[in-house]
């Protein structure tokens, strides 16, 4: 995925169907995020590009509702639930994921070993 | 009827000719040779012109700033010294003169005046309040905006200066513990409080810049900067003293280079502000905003002004007397009387009184006692004296005798001194004030004065809030390398694998997972440090903020000092080292498969719930149970944690 600023992003998705675990009055999902536009982005060890506000999981509880439906640590969140998660803050990003009416969250994630994948898959044919 | 003779008494200016005149005595040999109080006030010159030689050179020498500092405070007390002690030679001279005058033409009689008594004035405790406004947190964000102060006291001819103190964003108030006592002051004093200021940033000690390049690098600089530079540079500290007429010693003033101090605020304090507790004074300001010295003053000074007329404290007469005492209409019991402060004691025998034995007949006097003498007594020689008191509602009398004419006299005289010298020190005289003696200085250790919690915290050098914030942050700091002493952080070894095998990896980690866990606190102290609440004791909720530096090691160079209160400080750290300590007893439970740790007992601020972390992370995570805080609490740590841009948050959904 390369990240141009100004241009359209490009990137190979995976699709992450997370089903919310409600503990109490709580729902949570179980994983950390960090990032967002109004975030110092040199700060972030997962991005390729360090200039990248972009959100990623920093952290994913282990046998959570996030790790059970494939979410990874380093994944950057595309969007969720629909709503656009590259240009974002911080704290609007945390907002999109935990709406109390919701039950699921549909995120379009990337990661780096995607398109690996893609790439040496279409390079074989 | 005792009855002042209020056309007999005229007010004399205090230091005039007339009062010179009045006091011919001592003065009568002034005419011929030099008085000893000349020679006295010459000696006390050359004294302070040998010191401020001494300061000069010193403030020339010295590289250190706080050295600068006090040289040069020391540089304008002497000064200030040099001049009263110039001025008040002046007026003596002049009131010889004008004195050799008054004699030639004679036309001054004889005055039956009274002077009323001296006193000691004490000042302490001066407490002048600040008020910064929030630009000032978020203005120079970088460097400590901080200033020298002192206070310079005038009372008299006696001049003395406080303690210097530095004063920055984080102080409140400025305070200047010394207490100091002015030994000659009359009822009609003026005590000058004067605040002087002087900026201390290291880009202005211009001490050692040659005149070229410090004029070049003035002129380069930036407007406000540049004027800064150029009022550093500029020679003389006060205006050369220069006396009409008498012994004019016109000093030449050294230029001195260095820090310079500028009249910030002053006041004049008089009889009126005198009162036994602390009251608030105003304060006129000079300078504004625009100066380098400039400190948002908020207006007032808070102060003990006490006085201690010396009627109140020493005897002023003492005699044998007869008393009639009750019960025996004719008899007369011998007693020593002993006139101090409101009362006239009297006593068996004079040893009595050495002895602090208790006195046989306490008569008080005041303001509301009236004394008369009587008329003669056929039997004795002389007059009786009635001393009469209102005991609520009943007048009481008491009469006295002396032994001849010319102690009741003297009596009388003494009795209308000290009626005199109460009416002119008005409430000093209702009840003694105390005055504590200033005590020798030595390297106390103080505690800051703001209350009681923070009497927990040993501060052992300066009493400054800025070494507080030091020392805390010290702590932090100290906490951290200790904490950071384990194992790099982890999410290191992830990026050598693929994220899926992930699982493979926390095998691993549980033997680590105690270390990050310990490290925790310091990691979050790391740069949100002193400034971000967001481990406030008692919220915690699945979403609250954390902080996360993976350069830890240079954390201590960046916290930036705010104005929080010392408290809110304490508690975080607090709370921070014991979620450090709890974290350490729970056993990580890396393996269980609920998402939920096993623990649900609340933590105190951060709070670390080993298990749920898992993959041994190195920030926190609260404990899943709780409920969200409150929303108040939570904006108020988003706004926060926004603010401070080197946070790169984290939330956990």
């Amino acid at each position: 995925m390369s990240f141009i600023p100004g241009h359209p992003v490009t990137a190979v998705v995976q699709r992450i169907e997370i089903h919310k675990l409600r503990d109490g009055d709580n729902l949570i999902l179980g994983f950390s995020i960090g990032g967002g536009i109004d975030q110092d982005p040199g700060q972030n060890p997962f991005s390729e590009d360090k200039t990248d506000k972009g959100i990623y999981v920093t952290r994913v509880s282990k046998g959570g509702p996030a790790e059970v439906a494939g979410l990874r640590m380093g994944d950057k969140i595309m969007q969720v639930n629909g709503w656009d998660m590259t240009m974002v803050t911080h704290d609007q990003a945390r907002k999109k994921l935990t709406k109390k009416n919701e039950d699921v969250v549909r995120l379009l994630v990337t990661r780096k070993s995607l398109e690996t994948v893609v790439r040496q898959s279409m390079m074989q044919h | 009827m005792f009855c002042r003779n209020q056309t007999a008494r005229a007010t004399i200016a205090r230091g005039s000719a007339l009062e010179m005149e009045i006091r011919r005595g001592k003065f009568r040999q002034s005419v011929f040779m030099e008085s000893p109080q000349d020679s006295d006030i010459q000696k006390k010159i050359d004294y302070e012109i040998r010191m401020r030689e001494g300061a000069c050179k010193l403030l020339a020498a010295c590289s250190q700033r706080d050295q600068a500092l006090e040289a040069s405070k020391s540089l304008l007390t002497c000064n200030a010294r040099i001049m009263a002690y110039m001025s008040e030679l002046q007026r003596m001279k002049e009131a010889q003169v004008m004195q050799r005058v008054a004699r030639r033409s004679s036309d001054a009689g004889p005055m039956d005046d009274r002077s009323p008594c001296k006193a000691k004035v004490a000042i302490s405790d001066l407490r002048i309040p600040l008020m910064w406004k929030d630009t000032e947190y978020f203005k120079n964000k970088g460097e400590l905006h901080r200033c020298a102060v002192f206070c310079l006291l005038q009372l008299g001819g006696e001049i003395f200066d406080t303690d210097m103190v530095m004063v920055d964003r984080t102080l409140t108030d400025i305070c200047f513990d010394n207490k100091i006592v002015f030994n000659e002051a009359s009822p009609g004093f003026e005590l000058r409080v004067e605040l002087y200021s002087c900026c201390s940033e290291e880009d202005y000690s211009a001490g050692n810049t040659p005149r070229k390049l410090a004029s070049k690098l003035s002129t380069s600089l930036g407007r406000s900067s540049g004027k800064k530079m150029r009022g550093t540079l500029e020679p003389g500290a006060c205006s050369p003293t220069s006396n009409g007429g008498g012994a004019a010693i016109l000093l030449p003033v050294p230029s001195v280079p260095g820090p310079k101090y500028h009249l910030l605020a002053h006041t004049t304090l008089n009889l009126s502000h005198v009162q036994d507790s602390f009251r608030t004074h105003d304060l006129t300001i000079s300078g504004n905003e625009e100066c380098s010295f400039w400190l948002p003053l908020y207006g007032g000074v808070c102060c003990r002004l006490a006085a201690q007329p010396r009627c109140m404290t020493q005897q002023m007469m003492s005699g044998c007397l007869r008393v009639k005492l009750g019960g025996e209409p004719q008899g007369w019991t011998n007693v020593y009387g002993v006139l101090k402060g409101t009362n006239l004691f009297c006593y068996h025998q004079k040893e009595d009184m050495e002895a602090n034995v208790e006195p046989v007949l306490t008569i008080g006097i005041n303001k509301e006692t009236r004394i008369r003498a009587a008329e003669k007594d056929p039997h004795s020689k002389a007059q009786n004296i009635c001393i009469s008191n209102q005991y609520g509602g009943e007048e009481v009398t008491h009469t006295l005798a002396a032994d001849s004419r010319e102690d009741t006299q003297l009596w009388m005289e003494a009795f209308w001194q000290q009626f005199y010298d109460m009416s002119q020190w008005r409430q000093c005289c209702d009840d003694l004030m105390k005055i504590e003696l200033p005590s020798p200085r030595k390297p106390a250790i103080v505690t800051p004065k703001q209350g009681a919690l923070y009497h927990e915290m040993v501060i052992d050098t300066s009493d400054d809030i800025g070494t507080v914030t030091d020392i805390l942050a010290r702590r932090i700091e100290e906490f951290e390398l200790r904490a950071q002493l384990g194992s790099p952080p982890h999410w290191m070894s992830l990026f050598d694998e693929d994220p899926p095998r992930s699982p493979h990896n926390h095998q691993h980690l549980p033997p680590h997972s105690p270390s990050p866990c310990h490290r925790t606190p310091g990691l979050l102290s790391s740069n949100a440090s002193l400034t971000s609440d967001s481990d406030s004791p008692v919220s915690v909720s699945p979403c609250f903020r954390q902080a996360w530096s993976p350069d830890t090691s240079s954390s201590s160079g960046r916290f930036r000092p705010r104005t929080l209160s010392l408290d809110a400080k304490l508690s975080t750290l607090r709370g921070r080292g014991y979620g450090g300590f709890r974290c350490n007893c729970q056993p990580p439970t890396a393996g269980s498969g609920s998402p939920r740790p096993t623990q649900t007992a609340l933590f105190c601020s951060s709070s670390t719930s080993s298990s749920s972390s898992s993959e041994g992370s190195n920030s926190q995570e609260s404990d899943l149970g709780f409920s969200r805080p409150s929303g108040a609490r939570r904006s108020l740590r988003n706004l926060r944690a926004k603010l401070d841009p080197r946070n790169w948050l984290q939330s956990q959904v």
